[in-house]
């Protein structure tokens, strides 16, 4: 997995050219763009129920998948698993077959599995963009998306530091945890974690 | 006032990421540098998949009246005002807010928010010239 934030508003214009509103008032007239690269197609499904959010993503009908079992992102729980590998395997002479009996390729992705990679850009205004650290960086959310998000926020912190020094999950920006009896009981070291000038 | 830079190549950046295999960061690098490159891509948008013109965002201040602003809200749910005094506002949008509103309605409002874009995506604002002719 690989994110950049390739483009972003510049808070600074907005800050100085309005001193009347605050941080909090700018952030949806703040838009971030980021290239997400190499994340599974599960993880890009979880990305778009972000709705207040734009996404361009690679396209499978006009992407042929070559080597398939190169270009799956594999979780470490199943890394060692041969029912994993073999299905991997399997779908990837599925779809080959397919594609070279002249079966259209927005046909033969049926046979794609979710952790096949994919990229893609999003865009997010500033406030949309607090909602999903909010809840991807939360210990509960699933792997892949958190770390994803957690790559955002450093590059998010580097770019634009006054902007983004209060973002993290829920309960560093609310100051408890709002998960109530799902709490993960970890919210020390989230503070600490997510602490601007904590190296982690 | 402002706006996200580079809005142009960012679109071209976008039509290539959906079709061409290649990472959308090596795409965007790789137009940076050919101006040539993102004018043709971006020539032959088809603005009717509006999503390629949503990666970016511009931010204008707005002179006007309580009730043409009303008015706009309810053409378009896509831009954002807030309110900075009784006829001064802040307006943010991306381009695609721009185009659809533009192509949908033609008001005082509408005929500034296209002039203002003339700058910042020369090649889209050209597209909506030339609708109006």
């Amino acid at each position: 997995m690989k994110t950049r934030l390739l483009a972003h508003t510049p808070y600074e214009e907005l800050r100085d050219g309005f001193p009347e509103l605050d941080l909090k008032q700018l952030l949806p007239h703040l838009a971030y763009t980021f290239a997400v690269e190499k994340i599974s197609r599960a993880c890009s499904h979880q990305l778009v129920r972000h709705r207040v959010a734009s996404f361009s993503q690679q396209s499978q009908r006009y992407i042929t998948v070559k080597r398939l079992s190169e270009r799956v992102v594999t979780p470490p729980t199943v890394d060692d698993s041969e029912t994993f590998h073999e299905l991997i395997e399997k779908a990837s002479e599925a779809y080959q077959r397919l594609v070279e009996s002249g079966v259209s390729k927005e046909d033969a992705r049926f046979v794609l599995p979710n952790a096949t990679e994919t990229s893609l850009l999003m865009t997010m205004d500033g406030a949309a963009l607090f909602h999903f650290f909010g809840l991807r960086l939360c210990n509960r959310a699933q792997w892949e998306i958190r770390r994803l998000a957690d790559a955002m926020l450093t590059q998010c912190r580097d770019a634009e530091p006054e902007v983004f020094e209060n973002a993290g999950p829920y309960c560093y920006m609310l100051g408890h945890c709002p998960e109530g009896r799902f709490t993960c009981g970890g919210m020390a070291e989230a503070l600490e974690k997510y602490r601007p000038d904590s190296s982690s | 006032m402002a706006h996200t830079p580079n809005v142009e190549t960012m679109i071209a950046t976008s039509m290539l990421t959906t079709t061409s295999g290649a990472q959308p960061s090596t795409l965007y690098d790789r137009l940076l540098s050919k101006p040539g490159k993102v004018r043709e891509v971006v020539g032959r948008a088809e603005v009717q998949h509006g999503n390629i013109l949503e990666h970016n965002r511009m931010v204008w201040m707005l002179e006007s009246t309580g009730d043409e602003v009303l008015e706009a809200t309810l053409d378009t749910r896509f831009l954002t005002f807030t309110r900075l005094g009784e006829t001064r506002w802040l307006v943010s949008g991306n381009l695609r807010a721009v185009v659809e509103y533009a192509q949908q309605r033609k008001t005082p409002l509408t005929d500034a928010l296209v002039a203002s874009v003339k700058d910042v995506a020369p090649n889209v604002h050209g597209f909506l010239e030339d609708k109006k002719r």
